[in-house]
């Protein structure tokens, strides 16, 4: 996953300002074409490459890409699964995207994301714990995931603070040590005694309820509810415009709002809570329990939705329920056509390639521009 | 002691004419003729962004002129790259090093100065060094980690690694800067010996006692344009010097600006006593009500420390500074803002302004409130003030990189300046501004005075600091060197500048 770490550091592809910064008519369709034009392209990019390795694989490429639209729209469920493959994506990328946005480039949302899960599991599978309500244990939980998180991810703001480490180096570290935890606390501490393999006990009465009518867990309401929530923080607070100062000009920040330290720790700590809580509601909503696949690089794929969110919740939601559906798509594609499974891997790469990339040329054309 | 004029013709090494060079719409440097002559020492003297470093790398070839010939032993050159200067005998040393801290001297050595594809053993690349310092005779540890040396030795490692390919023409940029004054003499007579032997030198420094202790002729730019030219060492005098760094001729703000009186029992409002910090030494004055007190000197004096510890950046070393009796704060910007202590700094846009975001985000930072308004009411709330404060842009959402120098300090006074402030601390504010621009912030400055703000304005241009000051102090090597009122005596100035009590 270093791969990430290199892709986003470099270049900026967070130049474009903030959503509000906009002028004239002319520069707001400019900033409109970069804004959702950028992804888009790269999208359609990614699926021209992804249809000339289906044609390699001896498949029709719109017979395939129709089987994946309709694996999501039309298969049972379809839409149900996009949900909830979003719901974690989302909640991970809205944090990610503030913290981008504030030019801290943490890469660690995963390891947040499995301690959360770990610890509120293991709490909620306590002796004693695990007896008591659903309706005291759910809320509990959701609070000690995202303290989990929280402290987990301050680690790395703290460290930059302290001895000026790299974000990105220490926050992806720290994400091996989450996993070690995890999976020593599946084959020690938590371990289900009933089970061959490494896995922790069943959550039990701290799964999260099915919201009626809509058969998805309570988790996809918390992950979209959120989203006009950190679009009101970073438009209508002043955390919010501080965030983007921070991420502009942290020396101005320093000289007329408050140290630039203590916006990193908010704003990764903020990362952290979210992750922690994203961490908790997968288990809670969709595995029930912890084992050693529990992770699959849903921190990761997350830092593609932001990127791909254009770093606005907005954004960030759409992206979420397209990086998913694309998922759960591909996953109906693949077995119609017997395609190989990790084709929508590939794909989801050249995403973010091409996002990268395209950002890289539009900053490019536009400093060439203004030189004139 | 001046060394005696040089009698015998020495050969150009570099000419360079008409050299133009821009950043953006920034002229660094305009039309600037140099000559460098093989066998002296060349001082090349300015205020910071004068244009000098400009000039040395574009000798270097590490940028490229927009107009304007380089003749270098005679023979003009077109493009000129880094590996084409150091083929024609140029090497520069820059003013931050460029060395790898974890790598030793001959390491160093044989990285940046390869000789084919392969990285030499050890003991080879030692040789090579050891072959060097014995030629220079400029002692360099080898064998530690560059990072362990002191300072002045890593400097001597980089000038041998200049002269590694037998340089004719040895550039150094504020070399003296990072020095001891023991250190600093020897460089001199190591630039001296170099030059004896048949080197053009040229020094870029900040330190006018350098300049006529150790060096032969000086060039002397300000805001990108020469304004002494290659002449003798021996023609000055520190006084001299300085003068023509800072300037005589009369800035707009000088005839325009109306200082206003200063009644005799106003009050003391900012008092600094035995302030230090960094290369700022034991510094007391005080500033009263309605008062504005120039702070004279050349540029790394000591100014910087000065406006950090003002501006509530910085926590002094020593003493106090204080405002109506209380202390400045410091790492407080909000409780700076809040004592109405105005910050007007040196570096606008680094300091000041975030120049991706909007007129309305830059006039609220430090100054919002928890909740936001909506974005059309905080941009409506400000446009009267930017209409008041003369502020052009095409609207209250336009950012404020596509504002001009001018209107963007004038965004900054709007937003300073708004309230009641009770203390001006500002830098160089006109610096980069057109006449009309610079009247009215200077105009603006007065205003604050007039209603009873301590204003300390620090200038780069002597002329416009004693245009718009009711007193004026001199900071020379992070000392107060002298305290003037009206009428001011320039001469007495010149000479608390460069450094006499």
């Amino acid at each position: 996953m270093s791969a990430v770490a290199t892709a986003i550091e470099p270049v900026e592809p967070f130049d474009a300002e903030p959503l509000d910064a906009g002028a004239s008519g002319g520069a707001v369709v400019r900033r409109a074409v970069v804004v959702a034009g950028v992804p888009v392209v790269a999208v359609a990019a990614a699926l021209a490459v992804g249809a000339l390795l289906i044609a390699r694989e001896g498949a029709n490429p719109l017979a395939v890409y129709g089987e994946v639209l309709r694996g999501v729209f039309v298969a049972p469920r379809g839409l149900r699964n996009t949900a909830i493959g979003a719901t974690p994506l989302v909640l991970m990328g809205l944090g990610l995207a503030i913290a981008y946005r504030a030019r801290l480039f943490t890469i660690g949302a995963e390891g947040q994301f499995v301690l959360g899960a770990v610890v509120a599991t293991a709490v909620a599978t306590a002796g004693g714990v695990r007896d008591l309500p659903g309706w005291l244990l759910v809320p509990a939980c959701i609070v000690i995931a995202a303290a989990t998180g929280l402290v987990w991810s301050s680690i790395s703001a703290l460290l930059a603070n302290r001895f000026n480490t790299s974000i990105v180096i220490s926050s992806l570290l720290l994400t091996y040590v989450a996993t070690a935890a995890m999976q020593w606390m599946i084959r020690v501490p938590i371990k289900d005694p009933a089970s061959f393999v490494p896995a922790s006990r069943v959550i039990g009465n701290a799964a999260l309820p099915t919201v009626p009518g809509l058969h998805v867990h309570l988790g996809f309401l918390i992950a979209v509810a959120l989203v006009p929530v950190a679009w009101l923080l970073m438009s209508r607070t002043r955390f919010g415009f501080r965030v983007d100062v921070v991420g502009h000009n942290p020396i101005a920040l320093r000289a007329n709002e408050l140290p630039a330290g203590r916006m990193v720790v908010a704003v990764l700590a903020l990362v952290g809570l979210l992750s922690g809580v994203a961490g908790y509601v997968q288990v809670a909503g969709v595995t029930d329990r912890i084992n050693a696949e529990f992770s699959v690089d849903l921190g990761y794929t997350a830092i593609i939705v932001a990127l791909l969110g254009r770093l606005h919740p907005l954004g960030v939601l759409l992206a979420g329920l397209g990086l998913a559906g694309l998922g759960i798509g591909f996953d109906v594609a693949e077995r119609t056509h017997q395609l190989p499974s990790t084709l929508v891997g590939v794909i989801q790469a050249m995403i973010i390639i091409f996002v990268v990339v395209g950002d890289a040329v539009v900053v490019r054309l536009r400093a060439r521009q203004e030189r004139g | 002691m001046p060394p005696p004029p040089r009698q015998r013709a020495t050969p150009e090494a570099v000419r360079a004419s008409g050299v133009r060079k821009h950043f953006g719409r920034v002229v660094a440097l305009r039309d600037v003729d140099v000559v460098l002559r093989a066998g002296e020492v060349h001082a090349l003297l300015g205020e910071n962004g004068a244009g000098k470093t400009t000039l040395v790398r574009i000798l270097a070839g590490l940028e490229q002129r927009d107009a304007g010939t380089l003749t270098f032993a005679g023979e003009q050159v077109g493009d000129l790259d880094a590996r084409a200067a150091r083929r024609r005998g140029v090497a520069l040393v820059q003013q931050h090093f460029t060395l790898v801290p974890t790598l030793t001297a001959s390491e160093n050595l044989v990285l940046a100065r390869p000789r084919g594809h392969f990285l030499p053993t050890g003991r080879v690349a030692g040789q090579r060094l050891a072959a060097l310092v014995e030629r220079f005779g400029l002692a360099v540890r080898d064998g530690v980690p560059v990072a362990q040396l002191s300072v002045g030795e890593q400097q001597r490692l980089e000038i041998l690694r200049a002269l590694d390919a037998d340089a004719r023409v040895l550039l150094l940029d504020e070399p003296t800067a990072v020095l001891t004054g023991d250190e600093a003499a020897g460089l001199l007579a190591v630039c001296r010996r170099l030059a004896d032997e048949g080197r053009a030198v040229v020094i870029i420094t900040h330190r006018l006692g350098e300049v006529i202790d150790g060096c032969d002729r000086v060039t002397v730019l300000r805001d990108g344009e020469v304004v002494l030219a290659d002449e003798p060492v021996a023609a000055h005098s520190v006084t001299t010097l300085a003068d023509a760094m800072i300037g005589r001729h009369v800035p707009p703000v000088a005839s325009t600006a109306r200082v206003p009186t200063l009644p005799a029992d106003a009050p003391v409002r900012l008092a600094v006593q035995g302030l230090s910090r960094g290369r700022l030494r034991d510094v007391s004055f005080t500033v009263r009500a309605g008062e504005v007190l120039g702070v004279a000197g050349v540029d790394g004096n000591g100014q910087a420390e000065l406006e950090e510890v003002l501006a509530g950046l910085a926590a002094p070393d020593a003493g106090t500074a204080t405002l109506d009796g209380a202390p400045l704060p410091h790492g407080a910007p909000r409780e700076r803002i809040a004592r109405g202590i105005a910050y007007i700094p040196s570096d606008r846009y680094r300091t000041a302004l975030v120049r991706p975001m909007s007129l309305a985000d830059n006039v609220e930072l430090g100054r919002g409130r928890r909740w936001r308004p909506r974005r059309r009411v905080r941009r409506d709330a400000i446009a009267d003030r930017l209409a008041a404060w003369q502020v052009r842009a095409a609207g209250p959402g336009a950012p404020v990189r596509s504002l001009s120098g001018g209107n963007a300090q004038k965004l900054v006074l709007a937003r300073e300046l708004a309230e009641e402030p009770q203390l001006v601390v500002t830098c160089h504010p006109t610096r980069g501004l057109d006449p009309g621009a610079a009247a009215t912030v200077a105009e603006r400055l007065l205003d604050a005075a007039a209603r009873g703000a301590a204003v300390v304005w620090m200038g780069a241009e002597l002329e416009e600091v004693l245009a718009v000051s009711h007193r004026v102090i001199v900071l020379s090597h992070g000392r107060l060197t002298g305290t003037f009122s009206p009428p001011f005596d320039r001469q007495a100035i010149g000479r608390a500048m460069g450094g006499a009590s």
